[in-house]
């Protein structure tokens, strides 16, 4: 087992220092790295470290976040921007919220830094403002970094200017989503645009946008600082660094949230977080939040990385781990992730639309003992055809529960087409007539 | 916590680009693959504009438009780019140097036709009603119906007579194609379609509407030859274009087969005559105790003055049962028979009698129920089984019901006589061999299971055919290998110039409604002969009416509804009576009756993308009919706006209106309303579009890909136009969705000329200017409306307060 303790770089333990005031946050070297890479770094140089690093997006994507900056850096538009996602999409992860209300130096100077080195002079923070705690301490912060001159024009007296402002939205599990925000921010519709053009080259106000995840940005003031070998010394050899995980021991439990290397195994995680899932009490470990994919106690030890997990068919995603108990239809499970989502899409493009929405109506026939063989044929059908038709992430990953639950508990499907009984004995009849094919063309 | 996917990210700014090099006009340019021809680009083109750009035009779209940002919502347009590891949508993809496309495969294939097969899942609507195409008349169904439902009776019967005269007559006695392909069925039963255009004109029976405004005379004469249901027909439409029609009948009174083929109980004669007597009201005449051949002839007609001649003579002819002894006497000719009955003559079958009926038609059934009604035991004998009569599955139980002996499978071997007068008829058991040349199954006599029926009267009513004998070769007109008129097949003149041929006499032995039918496409080709037209051009252009087109049927979500019974005769009450059996509507009930009609008529059919794609890529069936109510949405229309009705359950959120009121026009008046599966596009608060800031200029009706937003009808107005405050900004010309405004190539100018000389703005510029500039119009399906062409005449320059 990894020593977890080592690993705490973003996360505050109880035991730490109140680090949300400026005075308390500059006790622990906070805005050195800012200053160091202002006053003694090229932009470049900056870019340069945080790609030696290997600081890969938190997002989900998993893409190397000095990359992308290059190529904001090195477009030849005058005007850039940097963009810090601070919005859990999915409401149930408080990874954004805990960073914002404990670190909020820590993401403003992250976000300074970003700027710096793509050449940015205007930067958003876009978070969710049903927890208002954590967009009251990020603006609290804020308010004090820009009257010590941290934040604003000639910052800390060189010719570097960078305003900061922070946007509060409530718009459900699509505000997650990157190409959402730059709606947003330009008073659109929050709905996703299709990439390619990646922001990057092609973003906010059609500029070369830099987008991160909080959690990236909030890595950087320490990579700047200690070095690019410093960081990697926790994490995996592909991914460095660690990862901040909101864990449920049950759907309805207080969630836990803690801060673990990249590369620990699911097992070594839950321990970590106080549990110990058997075969006898536990049906499913979904890694991913509400588009996660279920994984059966038998695959406990696949390493916490963006590929093993997507090989399992799980996703980094919202950064939850959930218990589900031994109780579970996993047929119902995937229902109810299927409904949930086909509300949360924005409604734009028709796979994601209508597909999804077939989906859950399919599933809920056959969680009803409506089904027939020929459901599990379309639902396969509609696991590829969502993904690959769909305009965004959103839609490409809707069907990861779907796929997950046919693919480790394709008994829990048959049982109910062929036996006509739930394997748990707990799903209810929630519709009544199934769908029909009819013949539409003379 | 944010929601990405996985996709590979191209380093673009390192990779070693190409030279860019510059095409033939100097542009920057580069090329790429797309489908293996190598193309050239602009720099900052998308996949699809490319492609557009050098004629690869099979990349379906429904959301993009030329002048619109791409937003991809539609994703119909998705392709392969060579390193992508998704199919990415063409309309938003920037072409790239080098790029290697794949526009078309099986899974994009698949990938397109699942999302319009989603697409259609939700389509709360309908294309094109199949009723009015299965109708040989096409009458406009849904509209009469909707009238009807509205308690507009006269209006129905006036909306029916544009393409059928007797929708009384016919009402009762037509077999009802368009039933038979009403979409009801799909959702319950049929809708008594033909009996409601039968209520409607009972109600005005006595003042009967005409269509239209009859036209002034022509002074042309149309002699018709049959005053049968066809000849009626197109004396009818003849007349209402302003000539002179004479019937000339063989009969003493009008009406043909309907007269004396149509026993009284399914049709009493008093109620049609009075049908009838609009015609005469309108100047018809009627000569009657003429025939053919016998009182006078073609050049006859001529030599009086007609300027052509409608031959609708019908099949008065029975066929023979072609087996020894049916000489004898006691064989009834079942078409003397019928007419007999009619015209009150003694008939050859008594009270007691016991008739054989052979033949499994109308004409047989009718034969079957007047014998019945004439107190007679009958036996009807048919060679085939239920499903191959030509009579209807109504027809066939209520002979039943009434009493007759139904016998499938049997055919006659010989007439039995004693003393030359009949006493029974032998016959042989069937079965069922190989399908013959009509792909009904041909009957093969069983050997040995002959058998002997007694009776005193044989009825065969196994057809009929065309009386040859009243044409002689002098007359110019040919006949067909199966003894009927030969006609060019759409404008209907025989061999002999202004001599037209229509009804039985043409096609053969037909139902009533397709004689009507041909009836009117006379009138129509004779009207057009007598104004001179070029008869292959009417050929051309009847035949692209007559079109059966693409139709696309959705079944949408919709309450069961019981169909209101047509309350009948009781069976006890029939024998021996030959009273009406159908006893017709109450008011009530016709209006109940008719409001069951799903209205399955949407006025875009044909211009709509999203049918042509579904058509095209053969999607035959929905998997997704019939769930729960919440699967399923199902809109109010909007119809408050004077010029522009909103319809959202046709609505596939393209998001073209959106983009196209927002970017190009400016009032900015729908939006994206709702989340996930209940997204619909909307107005703002979702209120009518009256309330918004609606300009009425119909770019999104011009966008609209499906019916979603259609155009009312309106009244153009005349527009003034203060010149002396325009600044020639352009913008109206950018904006006309409809390409009324252009402007020349200094780009000075608008001008409007939709009243002909009215034009009101010249410049000296304008009035020079060498050749007139059309502004690009959008290039799709319901925009691909002819370009007007403007009218820039070089007037003398002249004050603007002129």
């Amino acid at each position: 087992m990894p020593k977890f303790e080592q690993s705490h770089r973003l996360l505050r333990q109880n035991t730490d220092a109140d680090v949300r005031s400026l005075s308390a946050y500059r006790g622990i070297s906070g805005y050195a790295a800012l200053e160091k890479a202002l006053r003694e770094l090229t932009p470049e140089q900056v870019n340069q470290q945080v790609i030696d690093a290997k600081l890969r997006g938190r997002g989900g994507a998993g893409r190397l976040a000095g990359e992308k900056w290059r190529i904001v850096r090195e477009s030849e538009d005058e005007q850039k921007y940097v963009i810090c996602n601070a919005y859990d999409a999915d409401a149930r992860s408080l990874a954004a919220r805990t960073l914002l209300e404990r670190n909020p130096h820590q993401v403003i100077e992250g976000i300074l830094l970003a700027a710096y080195a793509v050449g940015a002079t205007e930067a958003y923070l876009v978070t969710r403002s049903t927890t208002p705690e954590g967009a009251t301490a990020v603006q609290q912060a804020l308010q004090e970094a820009t009257e010590a001159n941290l934040v604003g024009r000639d910052i800390l007296s060189t010719d570097f200017s960078c305003t900061i402002n922070v946007l509060g939205v409530d718009i459900g599990f699509m505000g997650g989503e990157e190409t959402v925000q730059m709606a947003v921010i330009k008073g659109r519709r929050g709905m996703p645009e299709q990439r390619p053009p990646f922001p990057a080259q092609y973003g906010l106000w059609d500029k070369p946008t830099a987008i991160n995840s909080i959690e990236t940005l909030v890595n950087v003031p320490g990579i700047i600082r200690d070095g690019a070998v410093a960081f990697a010394s926790a994490g995996s050899a592909s991914t460095g660094g660690t990862k901040i995980l909101t864990i449920y021991a049950s759907p309805g439990s207080e969630p836990t949230v803690v801060e673990v290397p990249f590369g620990a195994s699911l097992g070594d995680i839950l321990e970590h977080a106080g549990l110990h899932p058997t075969e006898s009490d536990v049906r499913a470990i979904v890694v991913g939040g509400a588009e996660g994919g279920a994984l059966p106690l038998s695959l406990l030890n696949t390493p916490y990385d963006f590929d093993p997990l997507e090989e399992a068919g799980a996703i980094v995603g919202s950064g939850i781990i959930e218990v589900l108990p031994s109780n579970t239809c996993m047929v119902s499970w995937a229902r109810e992730r299927s409904a949930y989502l086909s509300k949360e899409s924005c409604g734009k493009c028709v796979p994601c639309r209508l597909g999804v929405k077939r989906i859950t109506g399919i599933l809920e026939g056959v969680v009803s003992d409506l089904g027939v063989n020929g459901d599990l044929d379309v639902l396969d059908e509609f696991a590829e055809y969502v993904p690959n038709g769909s305009l965004c992430g959103f839609g490409v990953q809707a069907t990861n529960p779907l796929k997950t639950a046919k693919r480790y508990w394709p008994e829990h499907f048959t049982s109910h087409i062929q036996e006509l009984q739930c394997p748990t004995g707990t799903c209810v009849p929630v519709r009544a007539h199934r769908f029909v094919t009819k013949h539409v063309l003379p | 916590m944010a929601i990405s996917i996985r996709d590979n990210f191209f380093l673009t700014s390192q990779e070693a680009q190409p030279p860019m090099v510059r095409n033939e006009h100097g542009h920057p340019s580069f090329t790429l693959t797309v489908d293996g021809k190598t193309l050239q680009a602009y720099e900052g083109q998308t996949i699809l504009s490319v492609a557009i750009d050098n004629g690869i035009s099979d990349i379906p779209n429904l959301c993009n438009d030329e002048k619109l940002e791409p937003t991809s919502a539609c994703r119909m347009c998705l392709v392969h780019v060579e390193g992508a590891e998704r199919p990415l949508p063409s309309c938003n993809t920037p072409a790239e140097p080098g790029m290697v496309v794949t526009t078309n495969s099986d899974e994009l294939f698949h990938i397109r036709r699942t999302n319009l097969e989603m697409m259609l899942s939700d389509h709360n609507a309908y294309c094109q009603p199949p009723c009015q195409v299965d109708c040989p008349t096409h009458i406009d169904i849904p509209g009469y119906l909707e009238l009807i439902a509205q308690g507009e009776m006269k209006e129905a019967a006036r909306l029916v007579k544009e393409v059928l005269p007797f929708p009384f007559t016919l009402g009762l006695t037509c077999p009802a194609p368009c039933q038979k392909a009403c979409r009801r069925t799909l959702v319950d039963e049929e809708i008594a379609i033909c009996r409601m255009h039968g209520h409607a004109a009972e109600t005005c029976l006595l003042d009967p509407p005409l269509p239209y405004v009859q036209d002034p005379p022509t002074g042309k004469k149309v002699a018709v030859v049959g005053g049968g249901p066809s000849g009626m027909t197109a004396a009818f439409y003849l007349a209402m274009r302003g000539h002179y029609c004479k019937i000339f009948d063989m009969q003493p009174q009008a009406g043909g087969m309907l007269r004396y083929g149509i026993p009284e109980y399914r049709l009493p004669k008093d109620m049609m005559d009075r049908e009838f007597a609009q015609l005469w009201d309108m100047g018809i005449d009627f000569q009657a105790n003429v025939k053919l051949g016998r009182d006078f002839t073609i050049d006859d007609l001529f030599a009086q003055g007609f300027d052509a001649v409608y031959l609708a003579i019908g099949c008065w002819t029975s066929n023979d049962l072609r087996v020894p002894g049916e000489d004898a006497e006691g064989v009834v000719n079942a078409i003397r028979y019928l007419g007999d009955k009619v015209e009150g003559k003694p008939v050859p079958v008594k009270d007691g009698d016991e008739v054989i009926v052979i033949g499994g038609g109308f004409t047989a059934f009718d034969c079957t129920r007047t014998s019945l009604r004439l107190g007679a035991k009958v036996h009807t004998m048919y060679r085939r089984g239920r499903t191959e009569m030509g009579a209807t599955t109504e027809e066939v139980e209520d002979g039943e019901a009434e009493g007759t002996h139904l016998q499938l499978y049997v055919s006659q071997t010989r007439v039995v006589s004693e003393n030359g007068r009949v006493t029974g008829v032998e016959f042989q058991r069937n079965k069922l061999g190989e399908p013959d040349a009509s792909g009904r199954r041909r009957p093969v006599p069983v050997p040995g299971s002959e058998f002997v029926l007694n009776c005193d009267t044989v009825i065969p009513a196994i057809g009929q055919a065309v009386d040859t004998s009243v044409l002689d070769d002098a007359s110019g007109i040919k006949w067909t290998k199966w003894k009927t008129i030969q006609t060019n097949p759409h404008n209907f003149m025989s061999d002999r110039e202004g001599v037209f041929a229509g009804g039985d006499c043409q096609m053969g032995a037909k139902t009533i409604i397709e004689g009507v039918a041909q009836g009117k496409l006379n009138a129509r080709s004779i009207h057009s002969y007598l104004m001179g037209e070029d008869m292959n051009e009417v050929a051309r252009r009847l035949e692209l009416e007559e079109r059966r087109p693409d139709l696309f049927d959705i079944v949408p979500y919709k309450p069961v509804e019981p169909k209101v019974k047509m309350p009948m005769l009781p069976y006890e009450q029939r024998e021996k009576s030959f009273g009406l059996i159908e006893m017709g509507y109450l008011k009530e009930q016709a209006q109940r009756e008719a409001s069951r009609c799903l209205q399955c008529a949407c006025p875009a059919a044909g211009q709509c993308d999203l049918q042509k794609y579904s058509i095209e890529h053969g999607l035959a069936d929905n998997r997704f009919h019939d769930g729960e109510p919440s699967d399923y949405h199902d809109y109010d229309l909007d119809l408050s706006h004077s010029f522009i009705l909103r319809d959202p359950n046709k609505c596939i959120n393209c998001t073209q209106c959106v983009r196209v009121c927002h970017d190009v026009i400016g009032p900015d008046c729908y939006g994206m309303f709702g989340k996930g599966f209940d997204t619909i596009v909307s107005t703002p608060f979702n209120v009518s579009l009256h309330d918004t800031d609606c300009v009425s200029c119909g770019a999104c009706v011009q966008v609209c890909p499906t019916g979603s937003l259609m155009m009312a009808e309106r009244e153009l107005a005349r527009y003034s136009f203060a010149l002396d405050r325009c600044i020639f900004c352009g913008d109206c010309v950018e904006v006309c969705p409809h390409g009324a405004l252009g402007e020349t190539p200094n780009f000075e100018l608008s001008f409007f000329n939709r009243f002909g000389e009215d034009v009101t703005l010249e410049k000296n510029d304008l009035a020079n200017a060498p050749d007139y500039l059309v502004r690009q119009r959008l290039p799709r399906g319901k925009k691909a409306l002819p370009v007007m062409s403007p009218l820039v005449r070089p007037l003398p320059a002249r004050s603007i307060r002129d």
